[in-house]
């Protein structure tokens, strides 16, 4: 930075008198601030005279005593110039310069937006760093850290769905904005979230770090934080991100002396590039229909795969009800259900009722969804209570492991700073994989059906998994091999396992990849008996749940609706084509409602068609748009796939039911199997309906 | 610095309005469409106190809309370099704080807040502090600042201020 120090001249052509100097040394003086008085040393004009600052900035030196005289020519004083090390809408918030005139000597001194909530408050890098160090300071004084928090799907879940409005322990709120013309946003928190974050809040300096907008954001944080006390105004949302697809950038600015002291907490890696002080939370879904309403764009095609279900496959489009049109035209029906009624009460039993006189298909379904309901006990069940309001069982429990990994964290943290001695931090990045390689420390794995045979172990995400929480990975039996982690029973690895524990003293324990996941969620090795292999049993688990599997598999292959398989028509396939064809397929729908005139189809009548816009037809459309378009194999497929689901029901009869099961329904769905849905006794009304045309056909 | 001063503004209205109520329409509209606005020139206008005058309308050709010119007085509230205000804080944080001069916002760094008040990050909600406690900003006080700085955009101004000088900083009620 060039040398900005000027220095102040006498202001006359005679000797002046310094009478009075008003300011001291080093102190900042703005524009117009009296500096000193003076009169003319001559003596013969005797009222003082006052000396102005012609310009803001800080008196480095004065070299004229009060009562000495100055030759003309003579400096009085040094006056250095503001750096404008703050500056505000590109105002200097020191001495009020405006910053646009003379943008080239002054636009790179203040660069970091410090403030979470405020990108137009710059600092200098040089304030940025003396404000930093006096964070850092204060943190290690108080023993706390800093955990950088995100919102969506990790403390809450939103959806901008129509939903019952007597859903328990949902907040409704709605966004206005400039440019739109607003939305309800439904927010359920993730149980224990107050608790969770009354805990961390006494050992972490909570930051929340979200991809939401920021009106979005802050109105959240209000929900979860009504008196500030956690998070104050350390919000960061989408408006003052520097990247849209990662979050990582900003922490340079938010912690310019590094983040040594940084913890995260997110369900999303890619986010944060990786990074090693990052806690991979497992997303939290309550919303079924609904993933992150904030995730960061899609880096590859994963965009058409989460807008449209996989609309071949029957099963898959009446369990995933993600398409746009749906939940309106749901909610329309319910109002109207509603209506007739006179109350909003009975509105899932009535469904059930309407299922079971429907067909004697939706019993099969509806056995389907039994089993799902078992299988996976940590899906949230939606019940209803006698006061109308819908109680939501929620077992996620999650947030009481993340409290305990925090503290294993911080604990960790401290005990190094104490060692360490002064002036030397320890740092997170390397501390939070050390907590977390304690956790099957000591333990030798060997997998068996969980690589497959074409890739290499040490690719393999579970290997990655095993070996970030400390385990040791062999390709065969060793001596010190403790753990088989398998798939399936019968496999060659298996039956050796038998022969190998008989003679050892230390059991070779026998488990499925449900444990692995399960210690890798919660960062502590689980009872092992909890997850025994069974025989027969195929256990679903090889793929890694969404929170140990980051960035998620891409989808093998999205099966596309259009044959000219451009995007657009990925989006809406209407557009693919003719208004006759549309004409055409509306008249197909019109047909079958008439002669199926049943009551669940009743709802589902093209009155309903005007509310929604061309974008967004509704679902009987979709299914029939599909059906007109590769009506053949997709005959075949769906059989072929109900069959397969059925194989796989007969086989999963045997399984116990077993904590997560399965991974849960996320965000980006990183599954092909249709996500555990039990809710939806409309879904089962798709199915039914689904099913007749079918026969239709 | 406020100022009753006469200001100038066209009313877009649709035909539907034509009918007796059509003056009174076009006065709401008025009111709706100026009250709380801000230009860089006159700054906010904070109340319409006289309609002076409304002209004969002028109906757009093809559109069938008639635009009114209508003159008007106004209060308005414009801000200037060196003025001294109270204020109302609204965020501290360790770079400064923001505050509140009725529509106006105002930020004051760290620097322009006298140097015996040291930030306060622990305390709820977070505050600036003189050593001795007894002179303690936070959120929601009301303080007297000056301002030393103006962004004026066409449609909004904002402010840099400080607390160095006489008499300035936290207003005791």
């Amino acid at each position: 930075m060039a040398d900005k120090t000027m220095p102040i001249f006498v202001p006359s052509e005679k000797p002046v008198k310094v009478v009075k100097w008003k300011v001291k040394q080093g102190v900042f003086v703005s524009q117009g601030q009296i500096l000193f008085l003076y009169n003319d040393s001559s003596g013969q004009g005797t009222d003082l005279k006052k000396y102005k600052a012609g310009r803001a900035g800080t008196i480095s030196s004065i070299k004229v005593k009060e009562g000495d005289i100055a030759e003309p020519g003579q400096a009085i004083a040094d006056l250095e110039e503001c750096r404008h090390p703050t500056v505000m809408k590109e105002m200097c918030a020191e001495c009020g310069a405006d910053l646009r005139t003379d943008e080239v000597t002054n636009r790179d001194v203040a660069v970091v937006p410090m403030v979470h909530s405020v990108p137009e408050l710059k600092v200098s890098e040089e304030l940025a760093q003396k404000l930093g160090r006096e964070d850092a300071d204060r943190l290690l004084k108080d023993r706390k850290l800093v955990l950088l928090v995100d919102l969506d799907q990790t403390l809450v879940h939103t959806t901008n769905d129509n939903i019952p409005p007597n859903l328990k322990g949902v907040l409704h709120f709605f966004l206005r904005g400039p440019g739109y013309p607003g939305r309800w946003c439904h927010t359920r928190l993730r149980p224990r979230t107050q608790e969770f974050l009354e805990n961390a809040s006494k050992i972490y300096e909570l930051h929340v770090c979200t991809f939401g907008a920021r009106q979005y954001a802050h109105a959240v944080a209000d929900l979860l934080d009504p008196e500030k006390k956690y998070f104050s105004h350390r919000i960061l949302s989408r408006d003052e991100c520097f990247d849209a697809r990662t979050k990582a950038a900003n922490l340079k600015a938010l912690f310019p002396c590094g983040d040594n002291m940084v913890c995260i907490i997110d369900d999303r890696e890619d986010v944060w590039r990786h990074a090693t002080n990052l806690i991979h939370v497992r997303p939290y879904s309550f919303f079924q229909s609904t993933g992150d309403i904030n995730a960061p764009p899609p880096p590859v095609d994963e965009k058409p795969k989460e807008k449209l279900p996989t609309g071949k496959n029957g099963a898959q489009v009446n369990q995933m009800p993600t398409l746009d049109a749906e939940p309106e035209q749901k909610d329309a029906s319910k109002n109207k259900e509603n209506k007739e009624e006179g109350s909003n009460g009975k509105i899932v039993s009535k469904d059930v009722k309407k299922d079971n006189a429907d067909a004697k298909d939706s019993e099969e379904a509806d056995q389907e969804s039994d089993e799902r309901i078992a299988q996976d006990p940590a899906e949230p069940q939606w019940l209803e209570t006698s006061d109308g309001q819908i109680e939501v069982e929620d077992p996620d429990d999650y947030l009481i492991y993340l409290d305990d990994i925090l503290k294993r964290i911080h604990k960790h943290f401290y005990e190094h700073y104490d060692k360490m001695g002064k002036n030397q931090i320890p740092d997170l990045k390397t501390i939070i994989p050390e907590v977390k390689s304690e956790v099957l420390a000591g333990t030798s794995l060997v997998f068996s059906g969980l690589v497959p045979t074409h890739q290499r172990l040490e690719t393999s995400r579970a290997y990655q998994v095993a070996r970030s929480l400390g385990a040791e990975v062999t390709q065969d039996y060793t001596d010190k091999t403790t753990h088989l982690v398998a798939v399936r029973a019968g496999t060659a690895k298996v039956n050796a396992s038998r022969r190998i524990s008989e003679g050892k003293a230390n059991k070779l324990q026998v488990v499925t990849p449900d444990w692995l996941w399960t210690c890798a969620e919660r960062w502590e090795r689980v009872d092992e008996r909890l997850y025994p292999l069974q025989r027969g049993g195929q256990s679903s688990s090889r793929r890694p749940p969404a929170h140990c599997s980051s960035p998620p598999p891409a989808p093998a292959a999205a099966r596309r609706r259009t044959p000219s398989g451009r995007f657009m028509d990925t989006i809406n396939p209407l557009l693919s084509f003719s208004s006759d064809d549309i004409a055409d397929m509306d008249r197909e729908v019109e047909d079958i409602f008439n002669e199926s005139d049943e009551s669940s189809s009743d709802e589902e009548k093209p009155g309903d068609d005007d509310l929604d816009d061309e974008e967004n037809p509704p679902e009987d459309r979709l299914i029939s748009a599909s059906a007109e378009n590769s009506m053949q194999d997709s005959i075949q497929e769906r059989l072929q796939d109900s069959q397969e689901a059925e194989a796989t029901n007969d086989s999963e009869m045997d399984d116990e039911p077993r904590p997560r099961k399965r991974p849960r329904t996320s965000s980006p769905p990183s599954e092909e199997e249709p996500p555990d849905d039990d809710d939806s006794s409309w879904n089962l009304m798709g199915a039914a309906l689904e099913k007749e045309l079918l026969a239709q056909d | 610095m406020f100022y009753h001063i006469s200001l100038e503004h066209e009313i877009l209205l649709h035909p539907r309005y034509f009918g007796p109520q059509l003056l009174d329409i076009v006065k709401q509209k008025l009111y709706t469409e100026v009250e709380g606005t801000c230009t860089g020139k006159y700054g906010f206008v904070i109340a319409v106190t006289a309609i002076d005058s409304i002209g004969a309308g002028l109906i757009q050709p093809g559109q069938g809309f008639v635009v009114y010119p209508v003159k008007y007085k106004a209060i308005v509230f414009r801000p200037f370099k060196g003025e001294v205000l109270d204020a109302i804080v609204t965020q501290v944080n360790k770079v400064g704080m923001f505050a509140q001069i009725g529509p106006l916002s105002c930020f004051i760094s760290h620097h322009s807040i006298p140097a015996d008040m040291e930030f306060c990050p622990n305390v709820n909600p977070p505050c600036y502090k003189s050593k001795q406690e007894d002179n303690v900003i936070q959120e929601e006080d009301v303080i007297r600042l000056k301002i030393v700085g103006t962004r004026v955009d066409a449609t909004g101004i904002f402010a840099i201020g400080t607390l160095m000088d006489d008499y300035l900083g936290l207003v005791t009620q």
